[in-house]
């Protein structure tokens, strides 16, 4: 390995880097926009919108991003739809995050119990009032680990960014080599960069799981 | 719309060969890896120190590692490093191996886990031996909530060659991209037709296999 | 009870057997490969581990009957795949020719242009025949063998605003290019200022641009050119950027076996005007007769000047794209 070659490469992987921590962080953003809503309307069945979340929750759950952000990417503008490859990813993230997200939160919805509606309800609490202070508090604190995870898996996916032209970790990498052919020196920077933003991410996951399970045991 | 462009010629028959491609690899790469998975998972409930230390190791760098950075550094990296040259598909296979080994492991050492000492200790009690234990009481169990779970790794697995057309292999997505680009004159919007029928395949081929592994999992729940 | 654990090893079973049938088929598979690896495995462990042979020689790829060519299957008309799923254009005419002449089978492998280098250190391919430019950077990772096509830079644009000169570009504005390219490193090193789309293969910078994400797209000139005849709505707003360059078959580092063979190749397919024939079958579709004598190179003699190429051809042929593309090339270089 060449150290000369890997410091002229860092700017380039810190520029990329930060595109790659923006777009990933919106997508999550999105995602658990998307992931509570479609949740909510599920849990209370809500008619109409629960089945278009179902159907949402299904295909999103079951394609690869790739596919999804190509058809967004170089599908749609066909139909008169053309988006920036950066809405395109944060977009695409975010609709993926979405689908996974609302599941997460839908069993933390059903990990409350239905004797707590009914105490809450006789205790005189409006439906409002038990929603937003019984029922939900105790669905987000049970989904934290579910939603760590997927924030770890949906930061990781940002690798396929680089399909869509953008200009992020795994591109630069891929770009570099294509044009100077130092192979080693690009992966090698690749996997820091990757081990920056994710191993963080996954020590505070695993601090946090380990606190839930307490939790549960009931300590 | 362009959908048009797949009934030419043998394009729609390319385009299941290509969503062949990405299926083979995902099934060979899960067979290696619900066995090497069990074998690692059983060694991990164990707990012995070296062991622990090693494997927590790997499993954080399959967490953290996107797997489009590992099939770069099989594919291009080894070859460099090691001077073997492995064909693309043999890398994909061992970094889906790799990744999926992990998640196996984890599972069954969950698995293992979870059941009670108290389990063993009645088996005992009413006279089975040691093996009748495992073969009668602890492995169905274990058996019951692998089999969800690995189904459900399946789907994953499959999702997840999609990448496997950033090293060159040609799949599904390779074969869409090349049929637009044959057909770009007669066919603009060819985009949108090929890239939504490949999204509702790759669908088609999932679905199923996740809704199975749902069932299993709530049958088996209790 | 009993019958429910009956199920449950019949679904254990089951699943054990498919995956010992999957993993018996893969072993067969990667049998077949390890006797294409053992070959260049054997050779390299006589080697040191530095200069490590990672390519087949001429004998080893006759013996085996076999042998790896890197192509493009997204680049219409020069290597694509039609809707048989049989590999056409212009570089592969020219690799049938050779798998013919060798005596062996010929195994297309999708490339795509920053990947080119790495397949050939890698010894992933043989020969890389995908419209490769003949460059000093690639010539010392890769052995490249004699021409067979002239080549430039070009930019394409939309026709109702048309780029002729790159100082047009707005900072605002998308350049697309793809990634690997001649483009991509002449913008990157002259034009640091100019924002660049990079995409890693021909389709999809090519949807791109038709989607308008980009003002204009840069690539060889061949490929702008094709691309502005073929699509109505755009125009070559710059035909020529850049130097001359060409494009040639390229081996690995060292393997000059390969590399003679090409070479004599190339020479004795000149005396029967080949890459003429090769023109007429693969490109005369999309670039009609004008740019024959411009874009092919026969027996590996490159015309020292385009004047050189037109005189050859009749004097109605040379059209008035060809000397526009000649006028503007000696502008570019008059400039440097």
């Amino acid at each position: 390995m060449n150290l000369d070659v890997i410091i002229s490469y860092i700017p380039l992987y810190i520029e990329a880097f930060i595109l790659t921590v923006k777009i990933g962080w919106l997508g999550i953003l999105l995602a658990l926009v998307i992931g509570l809503f479609a949740a909510f309307v599920m849990h209370f069945k809500i008619p109409f919108l629960s089945g278009i979340s179902l159907v949402y929750i299904e295909l999103f759950r079951n394609t690869p991003l790739l596919v999804q952000l190509f058809f967004i990417y170089f599908g749609l503008p066909k139909v008169g739809l053309t988006i920036s490859a950066e809405t395109c990813g944060f977009v695409g993230l975010g609709l993926l995050g979405g689908s996974y997200m609302a599941e997460v939160f839908r069993s933390g919805l059903e990990s409350v119990p239905k004797s707590q509606t009914e105490s809450a309800l006789a205790l005189g609490l409006s439906r409002k009032q038990l929603f937003l202070s019984v029922i939900l508090p105790q669905a987000i604190s049970q989904s934290v680990p579910g939603i760590l995870a997927n924030v770890i898996f949906l930061l990781k996916e940002t690798s396929v960014f680089s399909a869509i032209s953008l200009m992020d970790l795994m591109f630069t990498a891929k770009d570099l080599i294509g044009l100077y052919y130092d192979t080693t020196e690009a992966l090698f920077l690749l996997v820091i960069f990757y081990i920056i933003m994710l191993l963080p991410v996954s020590v505070i996951g695993s601090i946090i799981e380990k606190k839930a399970r307490f939790r549960t045991l009931g300590v | 719309m362009g959908f048009e462009v797949l009934l030419k010629g043998n394009n729609m028959l390319r385009l299941l060969t290509g969503l062949g491609v990405s299926l083979k690899i995902s099934f060979v790469s899960v067979a290696i890896s619900i066995v090497l998975g069990v074998i690692l998972g059983i060694l991990m409930a164990l707990k012995n120190p070296v062991i622990t230390v090693i494997s927590r190791v790997y499993l954080e760098i399959v967490r953290i590692m996107p797997q489009m950075v590992l099939l770069f550094i099989v594919y291009f990296g080894t070859t460099k490093a090691l001077g073997i040259s492995l064909e693309a598909e043999t890398a994909a296979v061992i970094v889906f191996s790799f990744w999926g080994t992990a998640e196996m492991a984890d599972l069954v050492r969950g698995a293992l886990l979870s059941i009670p000492a108290i389990q063993y200790e009645s088996s005992i009690s009413l006279g089975l031996n040691r093996l009748q234990t495992y073969r009668y009481v602890i492995v169905p169990q274990i058996i019951r909530r692998m089999i969800p779970l690995s189904i459900n790794l399946i789907t994953r697995m499959i999702k997840t060659t999609s990448l496997v057309m950033m090293i060159g292999i040609v799949e599904v997505l390779k074969v869409g991209q090349q049929i637009i680009e044959a057909n770009r004159k007669a066919s603009p919007t060819a985009a949108f037709g090929v890239f939504l029928v490949i999204f509702l395949l790759y669908f088609i081929a999932c679905w199923p296999i996740s809704m199975l592994s749902r069932y299993l999992e709530k049958k088996w729940e209790n | 009870m009993k019958k429910n654990n009956l199920k449950k090893i019949l679904a254990a079973t089951l699943t054990l057997a498919l995956g010992v049938a999957t993993l018996t088929g893969c072993g067969s598979a990667s049998a077949k490969e390890g006797s294409a690896e053992q070959t260049s495995s054997d050779a390299s462990a006589t080697q040191e581990q530095s200069d490590s042979k990672v390519y087949r020689t001429l004998d080893e790829i006759k013996e085996s009957g076999e042998i790896n060519i890197g192509v493009f299957s997204d680049k219409n008309p020069f290597g694509y795949v039609d809707e048989n799923g049989e590999y056409q254009g212009y570089d592969v005419y020219f690799a049938n020719k050779l798998g013919e002449d060798l005596g062996v089978k010929i195994n297309f492998v999708s490339t795509e242009a920053a990947s080119r280098v790495e397949y050939l250190e890698t010894g992933k391919v043989d020969i890389v025949l995908a419209n490769f430019t003949v460059t000093e950077e690639r010539a010392e990772k890769v052995d490249f063998a004699l021409p067979y096509m002239n080549v430039a830079l070009g930019v394409v644009s939309p026709k109702d605003k048309v780029i002729k000169d790159l100082s047009e570009i707005k900072p605002d504005d998308q350049v697309i290019v793809i990634s690997g390219t001649t483009a991509e490193t002449y913008l990157e090193k002259n034009y640091p200022d100019i924002k660049l789309q990079k995409f890693d293969t021909y389709a999809t910078a090519k949807t791109s641009f038709e989607n308008g994400t980009g003002v204009a797209w840069a690539n060889d000139n061949t490929e702008v050119i094709a691309y502005a005849i073929e699509n109505p709505g755009y125009e070559v707003g710059i035909p020529s950027l850049g130097s001359q360059d060409t494009i040639a078959p390229a081996v690995s580092k060292g393997n000059s076996t390969l590399l003679d063979w090409i070479n004599g190749e190339i020479e004795s397919l000149g005396k029967e005007n080949f890459f003429h024939a090769d023109y007429e079958a693969t490109l005369i579709d999309t670039y009609g007769k004008d740019y024959e004598e411009t874009l092919v190179v026969e027996g590996g003699k490159v015309a020292d000047t385009s004047s050189e190429a037109s005189s050859d051809s009749s004097e109605e042929a040379s059209s008035a794209a060809s000397s526009d593309a000649a006028e503007a090339s000696t502008e570019a270089s008059s400039a440097k």
